[in-house]
């Protein structure tokens, strides 16, 4: 009911906005988060920074319609998030704990597709192409524990991408992967966006990766937390990790978003 | 077999079969009444199985363990699914478990008896019985001890409910129920035996209660071997079905903490 958008993987989709509206959450008397604003436009990429424990991963729990906030409402097209949509692929930081270790790499990706009817031979016929997609065609047969890290997370991205996610959550994916990996990652996350123009939501600690790969950048602080600044990143689709990041601009919108992380004013 | 294959069967095995050849032969020919020699007692269980009823009755005791252990992994692994995953039943289910399960299952064999009568049902019933809570709990266990992780993932894909049970929590569970059903095959290779020793005309545990009455003790002796390999035998052959079942369970503790690329 709320598939809006076409399916079709070559076409582009077309996802629906994502409306955070004076969301806030909190434990008892704890407060995580408070009235916190914010919206991601079809087909945008949004980052959302902030120091560690700063409530970034309540607030993508809160997104994905994982827990519900205490007070205020995310909307997804208007429609009230209150239980997980089917529109919404998630993305967790231990691929190790999400992919299920008894089932094969194939089998991982067509589960989903299994929960939503799909019949064997269609839903492993798109998985197969998904993990062709994310590099993993040789892996099909293997199994997770058979797999580097960053293979673990290429087949969690075809897993979210196969169930035809319109919007892609990402909770700091790339946070336990080597350097070289993690970039080789952000670039394979870019390369599909622009194929397939779904929106995306990341959340990370690393503000390089944030600003590398957003379209804006969300900067939470407090406690509890709330935006406290948003910036544009206008870099273009096309990034390049070299190219991008010794880019003047880039290195300004690096260093703004650093200055609110370390509390100075930075113009 | 290579030497280092070699050097490991003789460090498993040298303790065994030290103590059965000590057994052999300190025992040979002192033939005391109560503790007849090993040699008199294989032969006689040679005998027995060969010649005699044992090895019908051995077919016999066999049968009903399997029927009551697959009644227990079967009952034990549903219920104990469905305890583990609705908290509502588990609240409502514990009392009552914890005063059930504290019933030592060999009390209720006389009465059992009593009421079912003789023949393979009361024995069956008890078996299944006695080995339904080790299942049970370990599987409860299982359940809740499902990573979180894995739970959201569960739920942030929509699994239906049939599916979450049928291709995530049993699996996921599996280990621990692999572990409840090795405590009950244990459990069970006891109450097989004892269910024997009242109102039961075949059966390996009637052999021996039977020979003890007579004072055969070497036949006694057998019944007791035999009982002993059996446990032995059964132990292995599960092993191997766990490593066999379980074999990406233990592949993924092995590489757990391996992480990067």
């Amino acid at each position: 009911m709320n598939q809006m958008a076409s399916s079709d993987m070559t076409g582009a989709l077309k996802p629906r906005p994502v409306v955070v509206n004076r969301l806030s959450k909190s434990y008892g008397q704890v407060g995580v988060i408070a009235g916190l604003d914010m919206r991601v436009d079809p087909g945008e990429f949004v980052s959302i920074v902030g120091p560690s424990g700063v409530g970034k991963t309540t607030l993508l729990r809160c997104l994905s319609g994982l827990m519900p906030p205490t007070s205020g409402e995310v909307t997804v097209g208007g429609q009230k998030v209150t239980e997980p949509l089917g529109e919404i692929g998630l993305v967790f930081q231990d691929y190790r704990g999400s992919l299920m270790p008894w089932m094969t790499t194939l089998d991982n990706v067509a589960f989903p597709l299994q929960g939503r009817g799909v019949a064997k031979a269609e839903r492993e016929k798109i998985a197969r192409r998904w993990l062709d997609d994310v590099g993993l065609a040789g892996a099909a047969e293997k199994y997770p524990w058979e797999l580097s890290g960053g293979m673990q997370q290429r087949v969690a991205i075809a897993r979210a991408l196969a169930y035809d996610a319109h919007i892609l959550l990402m909770d700091e994916p790339f946070g336990s992967l080597d350097a070289q990996t993690r970039l080789g990652l952000e670039d394979l996350v870019l390369r599909l966006r622009r194929r397939l123009g779904f929106s995306v939501i990341l959340v990370t600690h690393d503000i390089d990766e944030a600003v590398y790969m957003a379209d804006r950048v969300v900067v939470l602080s407090g406690k509890p937390a709330t935006v406290i600044d948003t910036v544009a990143i206008d870099l273009g689709m096309e990034r390049d990790q070299i190219a991008t990041k010794s880019d003047p601009r880039f290195v300004d919108y690096r260093n703004r978003v650093l200055s609110r992380f370390i509390g100075k004013d930075h113009a | 077999m290579n030497a280092r294959r070699l050097k490991r069967f003789v460090a498993l095995w040298w303790l065994p079969v030290a103590l059965v050849a000590g057994w052999w032969f300190l025992s040979l020919g002192r033939d005391s009444f109560y503790f007849p020699s090993l040699q008199k007692i294989l032969a006689v269980l040679w005998r027995d199985l060969t010649t005699g009823n044992l090895l019908a009755w051995l077919g016999i005791s066999l049968g009903n363990m399997a029927a009551g252990l697959a009644i227990a992994i079967v009952a034990g692994t549903l219920i104990g699914l469905l305890i583990g995953e609705f908290e509502g039943l588990r609240r409502a289910a514990t009392p009552t478990l914890n005063f059930l399960r504290s019933i030592p299952p060999a009390a209720i064999v006389p009465l059992v008896i009593v009421a079912m009568g003789i023949g393979s049902a009361p024995k069956i019933f008890i078996i299944a019985l006695a080995c339904f809570w080790p299942v049970l709990l370990n599987t409860i266990d299982g359940v809740r001890g499902i990573p979180p992780q894995l739970r959201d993932t569960v739920k942030a894909f929509r699994i239906p409910l049939a599916l979450r049970f049928r291709r995530v929590l049993v699996m996921a569970a599996l280990p621990q129920i692999m572990a409840g059903i090795r405590i009950a095959i244990a459990v069970a290779l006891v109450l097989m035996v004892i269910s024997e020793f009242f109102g039961a005309s075949v059966g390996v545990g009637f052999y021996i209660n039977e020979a003890k009455q007579r004072f055969a003790m070497p036949e006694t002796w057998a019944g007791t071997v035999l009982i002993g390999i059996l446990g032995y035998v059964l132990s292995a052959l599960f092993l191997r079905l766990e490593r066999w079942l379980l074999a990406w369970y233990f592949q993924d503790s092995r590489t757990q903490g391996d992480e990067g690329a």
